[in-house]
C-alpha cells in the first residue's frame, strides 16, 4: 500500500513537470500551427541564462529571475522575427525544419558560452521531504507542480479573457478572418513566440534545479511532445492532464512490470499508452477535432 | 528577391571557398621526418564538455613532448586530429582519414565512438587506444587498447574496496545496482554478474535509468524495499545525483553506503546534488588529482595553464594528457624495436609493427605518476587495471585509496555476454 | 514540362521516357560514368564520405515516399534503420547466411516493423501521427538493448558484405555495391511515382479524403507507403551495417531521426531529386563542418574555449535557416529554376 501511494505521489509530481514544458509547446501550436523542435534548446539555453545571472554574475534571486523571464522574451522576438516571420505563408513543414535548424544553433551557442555544459543551479528549494501518509515526496516535485499549475491558470485566464489572448485564439482559427478585422498577426505570432519562451524557461530552471543542467534538458523538451500530443496539441488542460497521466504510467508500470519483463520499462510504456489512446481519440484527450470536408 | 537571390550567390560562394581552402590549410604540413599519430575527440556535440577538453590535452601534450623532449626519439610528433562530433558515422569517417594519412596508431576519448569504429579499425588492423572503454572493446582482444580500467573494472575495484574496508557484517553484503542504459551502466551489471559470487557478494536489483531522469523516487522505493546494504550506480552526474538526492528523501541514505563509477564521479555530481546530501559518497577514478604530487604534474599544469588555461581542474585533461604519454611511449618503444624506416610508411606494416612492437611491449610504464602502470599481458587489451576509491567529505573529493587492481574477466567465455 | 522546344513525342512510350532528350542521355551517361569512376581519384577518406552519403540517400528516399509522396510524417526513421541493420547483423553474423539474403531480409523485417507502427495512420493524422513514429523509435531502441539475440548494450558485429565468393573488402568495392543499389532505389523510386500506386499516395498527401471519395482504399496505400518507406530504411540499415561493421543501439538516436526530416525538407519533398541534394549538402556540411572547419578552429590558439565546439553547431543550424529563408521549397525546387533559366537563357524572365 505505501508503494504505491509512493508510485502515484512520484507519478503525479513528475508528470507536472512535463506539463509545465507541454504548455510551452502548446502556446506557439495554439496561435501558429508550428510544432517547436528547438523548445528542448530553449529549456537549455535559460536554464544556462539562469546560471550566468545566478552563479556567474551572483545576482540576488529578486534580481535573477525577472532578468532570465526579460531574456526568454527577448529571445521568443528574435526567434520568431528573424527565423520564422521570413517564413510566413511558406509550407509548414519549411517553418518546423527551421525550428531545427535553430535548436542546433541554440544548442552552438550554449557550448560556445559554457563549454563545460553541466553544471547546477543554486538550491533552490529546501531539501526536507514532505510526508504524505507513508509516501515521501520532495519539495522540489511539490513546487515544479504549483508553478505548473499557476502557469496553466494564468494561460487559460489570459487566452480566455485577454484581448490579446482571444486574438491569439482567432488568429489559430483562421488568419486571413482576423487579417481582415486589423488585428496584427505578426504580432500574434511574436507574443505567443515570447510567451513559449517564457514557458520553457521557467520550466527549465525547475527541471535543472532538480538534475542538473546538462544536454539532456534537449531530450526532456522533446519528450513533452509526446505529452502535448496525448493530451491533444493545442489544450492547455490537455497538456495539465497527459502530463501525470504519462507520469503515472512511467511510476506505476515501472513498479508493478519491472519484475516480470527488462529493465527500464518504464521508459515504453507511456508511448505504448499514447498510441492507443490515439488510436482511440485521434486529436489528443482534449484537442480540438476539425471536421473535414472537400 | 534581387537581394534574396544575391545573398544566395554570395552564400554559395562563401561555403564553396571555405570547403575549397580548408584542406589546402591543413595541408601545409613540414617535410621533416615526422611520427604520424591520429586522435579524435568528440569536440563538438553531445559529448563537447568532456571531448573539447579532452582534445586541448592531447594537442598540448604533443607540443610539450615536442618542445622539451625532442621529440620521440629524436623524431617530433605530428598530430592529425579531427573531431567527431560523438556521431558513429563520423567517427568512421574520421579514422577511415587517420588511415588514409598514414597515421601509426590512433586515440580517441570515449568508449560510444571507439566501439562504432572498432571494426573499421581491426579490419584495417590499424590499432588504436580509448581513454574510456567498455568491455566488447577488445572482448575478443582484437586491434584496440584501453587506456584506463572499463566500466566493469569501476564496479569490482568499488566492491574489493568494499568487502575490504567497509563490510563488517557477516554473511554476504547485498548489493543493488542502478544503471545507465548504455554500456556505461552495462559493463558493471556484466562485471557483477561474472565475479560477484567469487567476491561473495548478493545482488539483489538491477534498476536501469536514462541519462535525463528526473526523478527515481520509484525504482529506489523498489530497492528500498529489499534492505540493501550498498547502491552502486554507475552512469553520468546528473542521473547519479538525482538518484543520491532521491535516496536521501526516501530516508535510505544516509544508512547504506553508495558507490559511483568514475564516469559520474566530478564536481558536477557535488553541486547538482549538494554538498549535503552526498556527504560520504564513495567513488572510483583511474587518475590522479590535479596538484598531487607525481612527476608529470608540474609540466602538465604549466602547458594547461598557459595552452588552455579554462581546461585547469578538469580531471579528464589529465586522462588526455596520460594517454598522449602513454601513445608517446609505444612510439618510442617501437622505434627502438624496428627503427624509423618501418614506421615511416605509415601502412599496414608500420601498424602490425607498432603493435606488437609497441603496444604489446609496454611494460610497468608509470605515466608520470598520472594513473596505475601501464603493462600489457597477453590476451588482455586493458593497459591498466587500477583505480583509486575515493570519498566526498566537506563537499570534495578526497580521501584516495591505494590503487586497487581489477581482475581479468574473460568476457567472451561468458555465453550470456553479447548474446 | 521543362523541354526544349522542338522535342516531339511519336509514341507514348517517347512520352512517358524519363529521359528525353540526346543532350539529357549525354549527361545522364556523364553522370553514371562519372559516379562509377570516383574511386579512382578519390581516397578512402572521401570513398567513406561517398558511401555513407549513398546509405543516407536510400534511407531519406523511403521516407521521402513516405512522408513527401503519401504525406504520413514519421520523426522515427533511424528506428526502422536499426530494425534493418539489426537483421541483417543477427542474420549474417549468428547465422551466417548470405549478405543478400540479409539485405533482403533487412528491408522485409523493417517493412513489417513499419506496417505495424503504421497501423494508427488510418485514424491518426499530421502530428498526432508523428507520436506514433517516435513511439517505435523509442520501443524498436528498447527492444535492441535489451533483447539478448541483439547482444543487447555490448552490440554486435557484422561481417563484410560478399556475394557468391567476393567479399566486399576494400572501400571502392562497397562503393560499387552501394551505388548500385542507390541507383536501382532512386529508379525504383521515379518510377513509383508515376504509377498508379504513386499518384495514389500524391492524392492522399493533397487531401485523403478526397483520395477516399475518389476510391482509393486510404488503408491499403497508407500502410503500403509505410511499408516501401520501411522497406528502404531496413535496405539502407543493412548497408550501413555491413560499412560499419560493429552496430550499437547508440547510432540510432532520435536526432539522427529528425535530421532526416531536415534533408528530405532541405531537398525538397515529394521529389526524387530532393533527397539526393538534400543528403548530399547536409552530409557534406556536416562532414566539413567536423572534419575540417572544427580542426582548423582548434589549431587557432588564441580562440577561447569552447569556440570550435558551439561555432560548428551555430554554423549548421544558420546555414539550415538561411537555406530555408531563401529557398523553402527545397533544392530541388531551385535546380528547376536553374534549369529553366539556363533553357530560356538569354531570355529569361
Amino acid at each position: 500500500m505505501a508503494e504505491l501511494l509512493q508510485y502515484l505521489i512520484t507519478g503525479l509530481a513528475v508528470g507536472m513537470v512535463y506539463s509545465l514544458i507541454g504548455l510551452g509547446f502548446v502556446v506557439v501550436w495554439k496561435s501558429s500551427g508550428v510544432a517547436n523542435l528547438a523548445l528542448g534548446a530553449i529549456v537549455l539555453i535559460s536554464s544556462w541564462f539562469t546560471y550566468g545571472m545566478l552563479v556567474q554574475a551572483g545576482l540576488p534571486l529578486w534580481l535573477g529571475f525577472p532578468l532570465v523571464i526579460l531574456f526568454a522574451l527577448v529571445l521568443g522576438w528574435v526567434i520568431e522575427r528573424f527565423a520564422l516571420r521570413p517564413l510566413i505563408a511558406q509550407p509548414i513543414l519549411s517553418l518546423i525544419t527551421v525550428t531545427l535548424g535553430l535548436a542546433y544553433f541554440i544548442e552552438g551557442l550554449v557550448n560556445f558560452i559554457w563549454p563545460w555544459s553541466v553544471d547546477a543551479l543554486p538550491r533552490l528549494f529546501p531539501t526536507e521531504p514532505i510526508r504524505i501518509g507513508l509516501a515521501v515526496v520532495s519539495q522540489e516535485y511539490i513546487w515544479v507542480a504549483s508553478i505548473s499549475l499557476v502557469m496553466f491558470g494564468l494561460l487559460t485566464l489570459f487566452f480566455r479573457y485577454h484581448k490579446m489572448g482571444i486574438a491569439m485564439r482567432a488568429t489559430a482559427d483562421d488568419q486571413l478572418a482576423v487579417q481582415a478585422c486589423g488585428i496584427p498577426v505578426t504580432k500574434i505570432f511574436s507574443m505567443s513566440w515570447m510567451f513559449a519562451c517564457v514557458v520553457a524557461a521557467v520550466g527549465g530552471i525547475l527541471i535543472s534545479s532538480i538534475g542538473g543542467i546538462t544536454y539532456g534538458l534537449v531530450e526532456t523538451g522533446l519528450k513533452s511532445f509526446s505529452v502535448v500530443i496525448l493530451g491533444g496539441l493545442d489544450s492547455f488542460i490537455g497538456a495539465i492532464i497527459a502530463g501525470p497521466i504519462i507520469g503515472l504510467a512511467e511510476s506505476l508500470g515501472g513498479g508493478y512490470l519491472s519484475p516480470y519483463i527488462w529493465a527500464g520499462v518504464k521508459d515504453i510504456i507511456p508511448f505504448i499508452i499514447i498510441i492507443i489512446v490515439i488510436i482511440i481519440r485521434p486529436y489528443g484527450l482534449f484537442g480540438e477535432e476539425r471536421i473535414e470536408r472537400i | 528577391m534581387k537581394s534574396k537571390r544575391l545573398l544566395l550567390v554570395a552564400g554559395g560562394i562563401l561555403l564553396a571557398v571555405v570547403v575549397a581552402v580548408l584542406p589546402l590549410l591543413g595541408a601545409c604540413a613540414p617535410g621533416e621526418k615526422t611520427l604520424k599519430i591520429g586522435i579524435t575527440t568528440p569536440t563538438t556535440g553531445p559529448a563537447a564538455e568532456k571531448g573539447s577538453p579532452m582534445g586541448h590535452a592531447n594537442l598540448d601534450c604533443v607540443e610539450y613532448i615536442n618542445a622539451e623532449l625532442g621529440g620521440v626519439g629524436g623524431y617530433p610528433v605530428e598530430v592529425v586530429w579531427l573531431d567527431n562530433a560523438y556521431d558513429a558515422a563520423k567517427g568512421v569517417t574520421a579514422v577511415k582519414k587517420l588511415m588514409d594519412e598514414g597515421c601509426l596508431m590512433f586515440g580517441t576519448a570515449s568508449s560510444k565512438i571507439m566501439s562504432a569504429v572498432m571494426e573499421t579499425a581491426n579490419r584495417a588492423e590499424f590499432p588504436g587506444i580509448a581513454c574510456f572503454t567498455s568491455p566488447v572493446l577488445y572482448h575478443p582482444p582484437q586491434h584496440i587498447y584501453g587506456q584506463l580500467p572499463d566500466y566493469g573494472d569501476d564496479a569490482l575495484a568499488f566492491a574489493n574496496f568494499y568487502m575490504e574496508n567497509i563490510w563488517k557484517g557477516s554473511g554476504k553484503p547485498k548489493f543493488a545496482l542502478h544503471l545507465l542504459n548504455n554500456p556505461t551502466g552495462s559493463g558493471a551489471r556484466d562485471a557483477f554478474r561474472a565475479k560477484a559470487e567469487e567476491l561473495g557478494i548478493e545482488i539483489i536489483a538491477t534498476e536501469e535509468h536514462t541519462p535525463t531522469t528526473i526523478s527515481e523516487m520509484s525504482s529506489l522505493t523498489r530497492i528500498k524495499a529489499l534492505n540493501p546494504d550498498v547502491l552502486f550506480i554507475s552512469s553520468t552526474p546528473a542521473p547519479t545525483a538525482v538518484i543520491i538526492k532521491n535516496a536521501y528523501a526516501l530516508g535510505m541514505y544516509p544508512g547504506i553506503t553508495i558507490g559511483c563509477a568514475h564516469a559520474s564521479f566530478t564536481k558536477a555530481l557535488i553541486d547538482i546534488a549538494g554538498a549535503d546530501i552526498v556527504e560520504g559518497v564513495y567513488g572510483t577514478f583511474p587518475t590522479v588529482m590535479w596538484g598531487e604530487d607525481v612527476p608529470a604534474m608540474a609540466k602538465m599544469t604549466e602547458y594547461c595553464q598557459r595552452l588552455h588555461p579554462k581546461d585547469y581542474g578538469n580531471m579528464d585533461y589529465i586522462t588526455s594528457w596520460a594517454q598522449t604519454l602513454v601513445m608517446a611511449e609505444i612510439l618510442k618503444l617501437a622505434l627502438e624495436n624496428v627503427g624509423y624506416d618501418v614506421l615511416a610508411k605509415g601502412d599496414v606494416e608500420s601498424w602490425r609493427a607498432i603493435e606488437t612492437q609497441g603496444f604489446q611491449k609496454l611494460k610497468d610504464f608509470d605515466a608520470g605518476g598520472l594513473h596505475g602502470t601501464v603493462t600489457y599481458t597477453p590476451g588482455d587489451n586493458r593497459l591498466t587495471t587500477y583505480n583509486r576509491i575515493y570519498q566526498i567529505v566537506n563537499g570534495e573529493i578526497t580521501n584516495p585509496s591505494d590503487w586497487v587492481e581489477a581482475p581479468f574477466i574473460k568476457y567472451e567465455g561468458y555465453d550470456w555476454f553479447g548474446q | 514540362m521543362s523541354l526544349p522546344t522542338g522535342t516531339r513525342d511519336y509514341t507514348y512510350a517517347e512520352d512517358m521516357a524519363i529521359i528525353r532528350t540526346k543532350t539529357q542521355w549525354a549527361l545522364f551517361t556523364g553522370f553514371l560514368i562519372f559516379l562509377f569512376t570516383t574511386p579512382l581519384y578519390l581516397g578512402n577518406y572521401w570513398l567513406g564520405v561517398a558511401n555513407l552519403i549513398g546509405i543516407t540517400i536510400i534511407a531519406a528516399t523511403g521516407l521521402n515516399i513516405l512522408v513527401g509522396y503519401c504525406g504520413q510524417l514519421s520523426i522515427g526513421h533511424a528506428g526502422f534503420i536499426a530494425v534493418g541493420a539489426y537483421t541483417a547483423a543477427i542474420l549474417t553474423n549468428r547465422l551466417e547466411l548470405p549478405f543478400l539474403v540479409g539485405l533482403i531480409c533487412a528491408g522485409l523485417t523493417a517493412g513489417a516493423i513499419g506496417l505495424i507502427f503504421g497501423i494508427p495512420s488510418v485514424r491518426v493524422k499530421g502530428f498526432y501521427l508523428a507520436i506514433t513514429t517516435i513511439a517505435a523509435q523509442f520501443i524498436i531502441i528498447w527492444v535492441i538493448n535489451h533483447w539478448q539475440v541483439t547482444g543487447g548494450f555490448v552490440g554486435i558485429k557484422v561481417p563484410y558484405a560478399s556475394i557468391g565468393g567476393f567479399v566486399f573488402r576494400t572501400e571502392a568495392s562497397q562503393f560499387y555495391l552501394i551505388m548500385t543499389i542507390v541507383v536501382l532505389c532512386i529508379f525504383f523510386a521515379k518510377n513509383l511515382a508515376r504509377t498508379k500506386v504513386g499518384r495514389a499516395f500524391i492524392a492522399i498527401r493533397d487531401n485523403d479524403l478526397a483520395a477516399q471519395v475518389m476510391g482509393i482504399n486510404l488503408f491499403r496505400y497508407k500502410l503500403l507507403a509505410f511499408f516501401i518507406g520501411c522497406f528502404l530504411a531496413g535496405i539502407a540499415g543493412s548497408l550501413l551495417a555491413h560499412w560499419i561493421g560493429f552496430l550499437n543501439a547508440e547510432q540510432f538516436s532520435l536526432t539522427e531521426s529528425i535530421l532526416y526530416i531536415g534533408m528530405i525538407i532541405i531537398g525538397g519533398l515529394g521529389t526524387t531529386l530532393g533527397p539526393i541534394l538534400g543528403v548530399t549538402f547536409l552530409r557534406l556540411l556536416q562532414q566539413v563542418l567536423t572534419m575540417e572547419v572544427v580542426p582548423f578552429l582548434e589549431s587557432t590558439v588564441a580562440l577561447p574555449a569552447g569556440f570550435a565546439s558551439g561555432v560548428t553547431p551555430m554554423l549548421f543550424g544558420l546555414v539550415i535557416i538561411l537555406f530555408l529563408i531563401l529557398e523553402p521549397r527545397g533544392l530541388a525546387h531551385r535546380w528547376t529554376l536553374f534549369k529553366s533559366s539556363y533553357r530560356l537563357w538569354p531570355f529569361s524572365y
